[in-house]
């Protein structure tokens, strides 16, 4: 098994987990108004960057999951 | 003057729960990797080569990663607001031919002489001396700059988020002496992988919104030309007639032929801490694809590094200062630019993506400069002139362990500066001594055959000595800036380029002259290691787009393209 995990895959772990989180601290945001928001605040980054970011960790998260990758993909 | 005094700037940003997270999130998959990959790092194949098993996409983005330190992420941006767009010249001229040479020309040699670093190849070309002269020097200013890379970082911490100096430091240089120690070579290029993409995510946002908020390009030009009152600081390449004529101090034929010949192929093609990503790669195949793979990302780093440093120019409501100033007057310096960026438009979660990109940044460069720091010191040091005969276990203990030392030293010279902060520029300048002159022993080595193993080391060592000749002089009289940059407008920065570019110049006289007065070796011992006498091995392409030439062609148009646009 050692080696069987993709870097990949790895990546789309740490995308997906940012993902989730970021887009969680943005809807929070919508019912939570920051005290000090940055400039731009208006556009809702966290929210569409957050998901953006979900979507990509998700894609590669599946794609290079490590039975999947175990002799074809292994790097 | 002490760097310390920065804490004089008022604390810029506070970091929410979430922002914590997301970094916690960063550094326990970073430590996992090291451990994950410990086991498959036991024989010294394994530990300093990475098993030579990356393939060209692994090893091309670990190529530019090791590259994207802290030093170069904050200081290019700063750069960016101190210059305007003429510090794209380091990524674009300054980097991208080179890296395509390797791949293309260079690289074959590297990879089929088996060597193990550059220090090596000297050594299988030129003989010992030259291995030594070069392994010591690369070995020494790795460190040192290492350490360096981590000051700068832990600065910027403490100014942006109030972080305490030690904290910083040790968390950090504690982390990658983990991962690197345990897993060599191959932990390193997995989390560089990583840390390149994190860059990426936690940096764009700033030149996404950046241009949102000043309303595209165009605009982006017009106010930097309104605030600053004079349009030097968006072109390119219209304003290097003269070395009067724009921000930096420059002319043309520096940039072209210092910059972009000297300096850039001396870096991307001989320093061991970035040609070890491609020695990695699995095959011929893969580790000249890796160069070219690097230079079209490395192309698009100025979006997250120089663009910031010019949206500062267009909305930042205050004006930043060279870093003795701000000592001085608690103002904030150039060199923070991009955390301040980061500040403006990230709320929570965000800006701890931000932080953990600048973090990133920093632990991708300290491990590449460790990481060849442990390769060169175990094979071209102790395993060449201390303990020849040593067991293969014996030299991966070795490599583990002066990693582990390697770090200790890091963080002994952040020490150092942050107590005395003018060795900062001198151990700056003092690895760009080394690096032009290597690129002319190198390169005559592998095109040449009638270069000699006396030629090697003494072109090197009279190279080096004219770039530290060059850089005393100036430094006992700075009217000497007149001569070594050939006028009396020229600024540092020509002065830098101007002194690689006659180094290399008198290593490669130097290199010819005492070939033609020394015996060459036969070609039969060239085979493998020089233009000419050797023959390399076929690459079958299934089909003509899988050929590198064709994407190193891909490339260079862009490139070209991209330096007509932004004239």
């Amino acid at each position: 098994m050692r080696e069987s995990f993709s870097i990949w895959w790895f990546a789309g772990i740490l995308l997906l987990a940012y993902g989730v989180v970021i887009f969680s601290a943005g809807v929070w945001e919508l019912s939570h108004p920051l005290l000090n928001p940055p400039v731009l605040n208006n556009l809702h980054a966290p929210i569409w960057w957050g998901a953006m970011l979900a979507v990509a960790g998700l894609g590669y998260t599946i794609g290079f999951r490590p039975r999947q990758t175990v002799n074809k993909r292994r790097k | 003057m002490h760097l310390t005094a920065f804490a004089v700037s008022t604390q810029l940003a506070r970091l929410d729960w979430i922002d914590v997270l997301v970094i916690a999130i960063y550094f326990a998959i970073v430590v996992f990797i090291g451990f994950y990959l410990r086991g498959s790092s036991n024989t010294s194949e394994e530990f300093f080569m990475a098993g030579r098993e990356m393939t060209a996409w692994i090893a091309g983005l670990s190529f530019v990663s090791a590259n994207l330190g802290s030093l170069e992420l904050m200081g290019w941006a700063g750069s960016a607001y101190q210059y305007g767009i003429l510090a794209m010249h380091w990524y674009w001229i300054g980097a991208i031919p080179a890296m395509l040479f390797l791949g293309i020309v260079m690289m074959p040699f590297y990879y089929i002489s088996k060597t193990h670093s550059v220090p090596g190849y000297l050594k299988l070309r030129y003989g010992d001396g030259a291995r030594a002269l070069s392994a010591v020097s690369f070995a020494f200013m790795t460190i040192l700059m290492s350490g360096i890379n981590m000051y700068s970082m832990a600065i910027v911490m403490k100014v942006v988020l109030g972080w305490d100096l030690n904290f910083s430091i040790w968390v950090s240089s504690i982390t990658v002496a983990v991962y690197v120690a345990l897993g060599g070579l191959k932990s390193a290029i997995y989390n560089e992988v990583l840390q390149f993409i994190l860059i990426w995510t936690g940096a764009l946002l700033v030149p996404i919104l950046g241009l949102i908020e000043v309303g595209g390009w165009s605009n982006l030009r017009t106010q930097i030309a309104t605030n600053l009152g004079r349009s030097d600081y968006v072109h390119l390449w219209s304003t290097l007639g003269h070395f009067s004529d724009n921000p930096m101090g420059v002319n043309w034929f520096g940039i072209v032929f210092g910059l972009g010949f000297v300096v850039s192929f001396g870096y991307w093609t001989t320093d061991f801490l970035v040609v070890q990503r491609v020695l990695s790669a699995d095959s011929i195949r893969s580790a000249r694809m890796a160069p070219i793979i690097g230079a079209a990302f490395k192309m698009a780093v100025p979006f997250i590094v120089i663009l910031p440093g010019l949206l500062a120019l267009a909305v930042l409501p205050f004006h930043l200062v060279a870093q003795d100033v701000a000592v001085q007057t608690g103002q904030h310096s150039f060199n923070e630019v991009l955390p301040l960026m980061l500040v403006r438009y990230c709320g929570p979660g965000l800006l701890g993506m931000g932080v953990t990109a600048l973090i990133a940044g920093f632990m991708s460069g300290m491990a590449g400069n460790v990481s060849a720091f442990s390769t060169v010191w175990t094979y071209d040091l102790y395993g060449a002139f201390i303990n020849k005969k040593a067991t293969d276990k014996h030299y991966v203990s070795m490599g583990r362990w002066s990693t582990l030392i390697g770090v200790l030293i890091s963080v002994g010279t952040a020490y150092l500066v942050q107590h005395a902060a003018s060795i900062m520029d001198y151990v700056q300048q003092l690895f760009s001594f080394f690096i032009a002159p290597l690129f002319g022993t190198v390169i005559l080595g592998m095109l040449w055959k009638r270069a000699t193993k006396e030629a090697g080391f003494w072109g090197l060592l009279a190279g080096t000595v004219t770039s530290i000749g060059l850089w005393l002089w100036v430094r006992q009289d700075p009217s000497a800036l007149r001569y070594v940059a050939m006028s009396p407008d020229a600024k540092d920065m020509a002065e830098n380029i101007y002194r690689a570019f006659w180094a290399w110049d008198v290593c490669v006289l130097v290199t010819v002259v005492v070939s033609y007065m020394t015996k060459p070796r036969p070609v039969a011992e060239l085979e493998g290691l020089v233009y000419g006498a050797s023959v390399l091995p076929k690459e079958h392409d299934d089909h003509w787009y899988q050929r590198p030439i064709v994407w190193a062609g891909i490339v260079a148009v862009i490139f070209i393209f991209l330096n007509i646009v932004f004239w």
